[in-house]
Order: C-alpha cells, then sequence, then structure tokens
C-alpha cells in the first residue's frame, strides 16, 4: 500500500512538472477553467437575485454544491488525467504498456496523465467554498471528506463508463456523454427532482454522491449522510475495479508495445 | 444567379457530409434531452415555490420552449473561428483563396450547411421533449419566423467568429477571443436563462450589445410572434448584422494585404 502509494506520489509530481515546462501554457488553462466557472455561475447569481431560493437551496448553498462538485471533479481530472481516454486507450491497444509493467494496471494507466485545467476546477472549487462563508473547523473538514468522495464516486463512474470498451469496442462516446450527464445533474439541488428520478441519481447516475449529498452533509454533520457517502464511495469504487479487471481479461491487441511518449 | 448556384452546392455538400455520420447526430442530441429535462425541474420548481403563473411575462411553458430554442442555436452551430485561425496560421488559408469563389462566403455556407442537420435533430428531440413536459408551444406559427431569426442570427455570429479567426492575420492565436466570446454569448446572451429575468439594468444593458441577438432574439420570437417584440428584436439582428458584415469585410480585405505563404 505504501509502495503504491509513493509510487502514485511520484507519477504526479512528474505530470506536474511536466505541465509547468511550459508556466504560461500551465497559467492560462488553471485561470481559464476558474473563469469558465465563474461564467456558468453568473446565472445563479442572476436567478438568486430574482428569486430568494429555490426548494429550500439559496446563493450560499450553491456556493457549497459548485465548491464540492468543481474541486471533486477537479481533483479527479488532474489527479487521475486517463479517466477520459481510457475507452479509446483500450480500443486502440494501449494497455500493453501497462500491463507489462509490475504496477497495478488501472492505477497506474489512470494516473499516468494529469489535466492541467482541472487544477482551475480545484482552486475555484476552494473558492466557491470560501465565498460561502463557512470556516468552522468542522465545515472545513466536512467539505474536504465531500470532496474524497465526490471525487472517488466521480473516478469510479467513470472507470466503469470508460471500461465498456472492453466489450463494446468503441465507448468513447457514450462515456463522454455519461461524463457530461453526471456533472450536469451534480450541479443541481437535489430536492429539484422527484422519486424516480432521484433513485436514478442514487444508483446508476450517481451524480448524488458528487453534488447535493456531500453538500448538505457540509450544511449540518448527520450520521445518516456520512455512511451514505462512505458506502457509495467505497461500493463504487470496489465496483470499478471489479468491472476494470473482467474487462482486462477480455482484453486484446495487436501487440502495441512501445516506449511511451 | 451562376455565383450563387456555387454557394449552394457548397452548402449541400456540407449538408450531405453532415448527415453520413447518424449516430454521431443524435448522440450530440442526447445532452440536449438532458439539459432540457433538468431545465424542466428547476423551473417547475421555481414557478411553484413563487405560486406565480407568470414570471416577467413568461409562463412555465414559454420559458421551457425559450430555453430549447435557445439552446439549440446554441448547441447546432460549428466550431468556425478556431478552422479559420488553423487554415490563416498554417497558409492553408491560400488554397481557398485561389478558388472561383469569395473566401468569407464559402466558410459562411459551409457553416450553414454543417449546421442545419444538427438544428433540425436538436428540434425533433428537445421539441418533443418540451412538449411533453409542458404541452405544446404558445406560438406554433411563429416557426418559420424563428427559423429565419436562427439563419440571421448564426450569420451574426459567423461575421464576430470569422473577425475573431480573421485576427490570427496579427495575432496567432486567438483561442482567448473565441473562449471570451462564447461566454458573452452563455451570460449575455441569455443562453441559460431568459434575458426576462435579468435585473431591469442588466437587462437593458445586455440588449445594447451584439450578443443577444446570436441567441436570445430567435428564441424570444418563438414563444412571442407579437411585432412589438418582434420589430426590435429583428431590427437589432440586422443593424448588428450589417455592422459586423461590413467590419469584416474591411478586415479580410487588410488581411489579404498581410498574407505570407512561406512555400507549401
Amino acid at each position: 500500500m505504501i509502495r503504491e502509494m509513493r509510487f502514485l506520489l511520484a507519477l504526479w509530481k512528474a505530470n506536474l512538472l511536466s505541465a509547468m515546462e511550459y508556466r504560461v501554457s500551465f497559467i492560462l488553462q488553471v485561470l481559464g477553467m476558474m473563469l469558465n466557472n465563474a461564467a456558468y455561475f453568473v446565472f445563479w447569481f442572476i436567478f438568486f437575485e430574482r428569486f430568494e431560493s429555490v426548494r429550500g437551496w439559496g446563493l450560499v448553498d450553491m456556493f457549497v454544491l459548485f465548491g464540492i462538485v468543481a474541486a471533486s471533479f477537479g481533483l479527479g481530472v488532474f489527479l487521475f488525467g486517463n479517466i477520459r481516454f481510457l475507452a479509446d486507450m483500450i480500443a486502440e491497444g494501449r494497455m500493453d504498456y501497462y500491463l507489462s509493467l509490475p504496477r497495478p494496471v488501472l492505477l497506474h494507466s489512470l494516473a499516468s496523465r494529469s489535466t492541467i485545467s482541472g487544477l482551475g476546477d480545484f482552486i475555484y472549487g476552494l473558492i466557491s467554498f470560501a465565498l460561502a462563508g463557512q470556516y468552522s473547523p468542522d465545515a472545513v473538514l466536512r467539505f474536504a471528506l465531500g470532496v474524497v468522495v465526490g471525487t472517488t464516486v466521480l473516478v469510479a463512474f467513470l472507470t466503469i463508463a470508460q471500461s465498456l470498451a472492453f466489450w463494446i469496442g468503441s465507448a468513447s462516446m457514450i462515456a463522454m456523454q455519461a461524463s457530461n450527464a453526471i456533472v450536469t445533474f451534480s450541479l443541481y439541488p437535489l430536492t429539484l427532482f422527484d422519486g424516480t428520478a432521484k433513485l436514478i441519481l442514487f444508483t446508476i447516475l450517481p451524480a448524488a454522491f458528487i453534488g447535493s449529498v456531500p453538500a448538505e452533509f457540509v450544511r449540518a454533520f448527520s450520521w445518516e449522510q456520512l455512511a451514505q457517502m462512505s458506502l457509495a464511495a467505497v461500493g463504487l469504487l470496489a465496483l470499478a475495479i471489479w468491472v476494470f479487471q473482467r474487462g482486462l481479461r477480455r482484453y486484446e491487441s495487436g501487440s502495441a508495445i512501445q516506449v511511451q511518449v | 444567379m451562376k455565383k450563387i448556384a456555387i454557394y449552394i452546392a457548397i452548402f449541400r455538400t456540407q449538408l450531405i457530409n453532415s448527415m453520413a455520420y447518424p449516430a454521431d447526430l443524435f448522440s450530440r442530441s442526447f445532452m440536449m434531452l438532458i439539459f432540457m429535462w433538468v431545465f424542466f425541474q428547476l423551473w417547475q420548481a421555481t414557478y411553484l415555490s413563487t405560486g406565480q403563473n407568470v414570471i416577467a411575462g413568461l409562463t412555465l411553458a414559454d420559458t421551457l420552449w425559450y430555453l430549447m430554442v435557445a439552446e439549440t442555436v446554441l448547441l447546432s452551430k460549428p466550431r468556425l473561428g478556431q478552422e479559420i485561425a488553423t487554415q490563416v496560421k498554417d497558409g492553408s488559408v491560400a488554397y481557398l483563396l485561389n478558388k472561383p469563389y469569395n473566401f468569407l462566403l464559402y466558410q459562411l455556407s459551409v457553416s450553414l450547411g454543417e449546421s442545419l442537420m444538427r438544428m433540425a435533430v436538436n428540434l425533433v428531440f428537445g421539441g418533443a421533449l418540451v412538449w411533453l413536459l409542458v404541452g405544446p408551444p404558445p406560438h406554433p406559427a411563429a416557426l418559420p419566423l424563428t427559423l429565419l431569426a436562427i439563419l440571421l442570427a448564426w450569420t451574426l455570429d459567423f461575421c464576430i467568429v470569422a473577425l475573431i479567426g480573421l485576427l490570427a492575420f496579427v495575432l496567432e492565436d486567438v483561442s482567448a477571443f473565441e473562449w471570451i466570446y462564447s461566454k458573452l454569448v452563455l451570460v449575455l446572451g441569455g443562453v441559460l436563462i431568459p434575458l426576462d429575468f435579468f435585473p431591469e439594468w442588466l437587462r437593458s444593458f445586455a440588449l445594447s450589445l451584439p450578443f443577444a441577438y446570436t441567441t436570445y432574439a430567435p428564441a424570444r420570437m418563438f414563444i412571442d410572434p407579437s411585432i412589438g417584440n418582434v420589430l426590435p428584436l429583428l431590427g437589432g439582428q440586422l443593424a448588428w448584422l450589417a455592422l459586423f458584415a461590413l467590419i469584416l469585410s474591411f478586415v479580410f480585405a487588410r488581411g489579404m494585404r498581410r498574407l505570407a505563404i512561406n512555400g507549401g
């Protein structure tokens, strides 16, 4: 376990250093993404200027929700940048490289790339949470835990979606739509949706665990939500690893072992 | 007459081209369905919580049909600026310049040809869902007028985006400008929320800028085709279009003089 952590840290350090090689591009990508998110949030400023709240959610709650989702998404695509390309890597036989090395295939392949704009999302998430004005140590701790759960659920869900490539070949379009859908739904309060929709958002498209549930947990501690979040994160992660391993047994390629550049 | 036939042929080729990958076409509409469904949940809850049937002159059905048209306009248009910028940067613009057509009109025909099929699919899918959720559009007869307004909106958008693309003659990398423009359309163009829900000062400000005429105008005309509403919006579209078309042709003529092609 410690060995794998060291390995991960070394990978992330290498990714960060290689990204910072082009300093201006690095800063532009981070700042660009922060501004991009801010532009979307203007919607909620205008919305709450006219309507005070919707189903119990006000502007401060939206700051927390956006904070959790942006930080989770940012952390996910920064630390495990290949989460958006896994389907293509499987379909094009590029897993050969990872299979030939003595490291966990899923972990290694996902962490081999960092999406730099993810750092912009992550920082934006922290700023958004700061704007909500909840500075008590326990609220900050709950936010941090929410982000860890959000990141885990997102990465696990996307791993499952991308792993469909083992069975259907070209899955990148489906995986991209799944990614767009889960992010879109996570950015809205759960109270907007009715019974059936809620069931979907807690199961096959678990957006609730990336947005609303952690956001409500930040608002007030509850054992029930803590249990829900932990169960979702651990359960989905286990499922993602299982699906990937099962898929890997079906993996085949035309021997694409080559120097990784 | 013969010249127009050239552009119609280019337009038709692009249109047929866009139909070559139906899976791609339909999967793009998937996001349209998700957006409309989420918007419905949000606005339904909002209308219920205020206890009003009409907010800022719009009913729930008006708001949803407005958003459907606004999203269609946005999701169907092609990403042209980057393409023009690349053509300018790598010099491939030269291969288009020596052909017997106007470069800008060629790009416009390509752009409209690419967008049309995408728009049709988005309108059908998005329209069907919104119809199911809130009932028929308030003024179905406004559809031809809306399609005309969408055409004007895309042409205006084309002029602005092409202008940004042509900045590559001077600036090389124009992606930042394109990005800023897309965010201005998103916020001040009324894509995410109708301008009617803006505070009054921001609404008048947005209406005095060109961005509202690339999305808000066609969507608003669809839900209220009255003369009082249509005339200022259509007038605004035509005025901004005339202005930007003029600037674009001027900049294009100037840019041609700067064009330097190194071999190839």
